[in-house]
């Protein structure tokens, strides 16, 4: 019984491979198929030849590989070292930062307006200090992005002197208003309280 | 005989009923065109066209030349996967 099984499930075996390899053949088919009748619907619509062109147009537009060029045969790095003037302030800037530049000169950029009242009030405060160099402070500004945290240290250097200096004085004015406000409350509505002696009704 | 075919379209039913047949379709596919496979059969019908002329050129024509470099032109690996993933639904849901 057992050589049986065996055998019946060797067939098997067999069988099952001649059915899976027909499977496949069935699906490799199909892909075939669905690729021709794509073809053909191309053709007899017109577009099968459409991303075709002609040698010279390739040669044309073909990919650059030079060093120092782009892929279109630009070269990239051509403005790297140029200087420009800016009209508004006659200094020398770097081409890259140029535009940023001219954002905050001409006060047209979104921060410009922000930038340029921080200034005042951190050199009126200067003013009363010391005297301090604010002419390359421009440049620093104009990096907005990069040189965040050297930003953000003096942003918060500033905010923190004045809001120590406002901070002092809340619990002192609270305080009295608290207590000015009561003893109004407490003369409209219940002047006995105030009173020194006992009441007598 | 008969058992045989009978297990066949047994096998075949349920294939198509699992939705297993639409995944392999696709599965296929996927790995022909990620292999180049249509890229090359699509070249090998430029050929077949300009052969037969553009307007003469039947799905019959195509069938019979693309079906037969297609098969030779699938990839072991992409052949191995693909029965792989057969034999296992075999082992699966026969018998």
């Amino acid at each position: 019984m057992k050589m049986e099984d065996m055998s019946l499930s060797g067939l098997d075996n067999t069988k099952l491979e001649a059915l899976a390899q027909d499977i496949y053949s069935d699906l490799v088919e199909d892909a075939c198929l669905g690729l021709c009748f794509e073809v053909h619907r191309a053709v007899k619509q017109g577009y099968f030849f459409l991303d075709d062109t002609d040698q010279e147009s390739m040669k044309d537009f073909e990919i650059v590989d030079q060093p120092g060029v782009d892929i279109f045969g630009q070269v990239y790095n051509q403005w790297k070292n140029k200087e420009c003037v800016c009209p508004n302030c006659n200094r020398s800037i770097a081409a890259s930062r140029f535009a940023p530049h001219l954002e905050k000169c001409l006060g047209m950029g979104r921060n410009s307006s922000r930038i340029a009242n921080r200034r005042i009030a951190s050199s009126n405060n200067m003013n009363n200090k010391s005297e301090s160099d604010q002419e390359d402070n421009d440049d620093v500004n104009d990096n907005d992005w990069s040189y965040g945290s050297e930003k953000k240290a003096k942003k918060r250097k500033s905010d923190k002197v004045f809001l120590h200096s406002l901070k002092q004085h809340i619990p002192l004015v609270s305080f009295i208003a608290v207590r000015y406000l009561f003893m109004f409350c407490m003369l409209c509505f219940c002047p006995h309280v105030i009173a020194r002696g006992p009441i007598d009704f | 005989m008969s058992k045989d075919s009978k297990m066949r379209a047994t096998i075949n039913q349920k294939l198509t009923e699992m939705g297993e047949r639409e995944r392999l379709k696709e599965l296929l596919r996927a790995k022909l065109t990620e292999c180049g496979w249509r890229d090359q059969l699509k070249a090998h019908c430029k050929d077949v066209i300009k052969e037969k002329g553009l307007e003469h050129v039947t799905v019959e024509d195509l069938v019979v030349e693309i079906t037969p470099k297609g098969r030779v032109l699938v990839p072991d690996s992409v052949k191995k996967e693909l029965l792989q993933r057969i034999r296992a639904f075999l082992a699966q849901h026969a018998t």
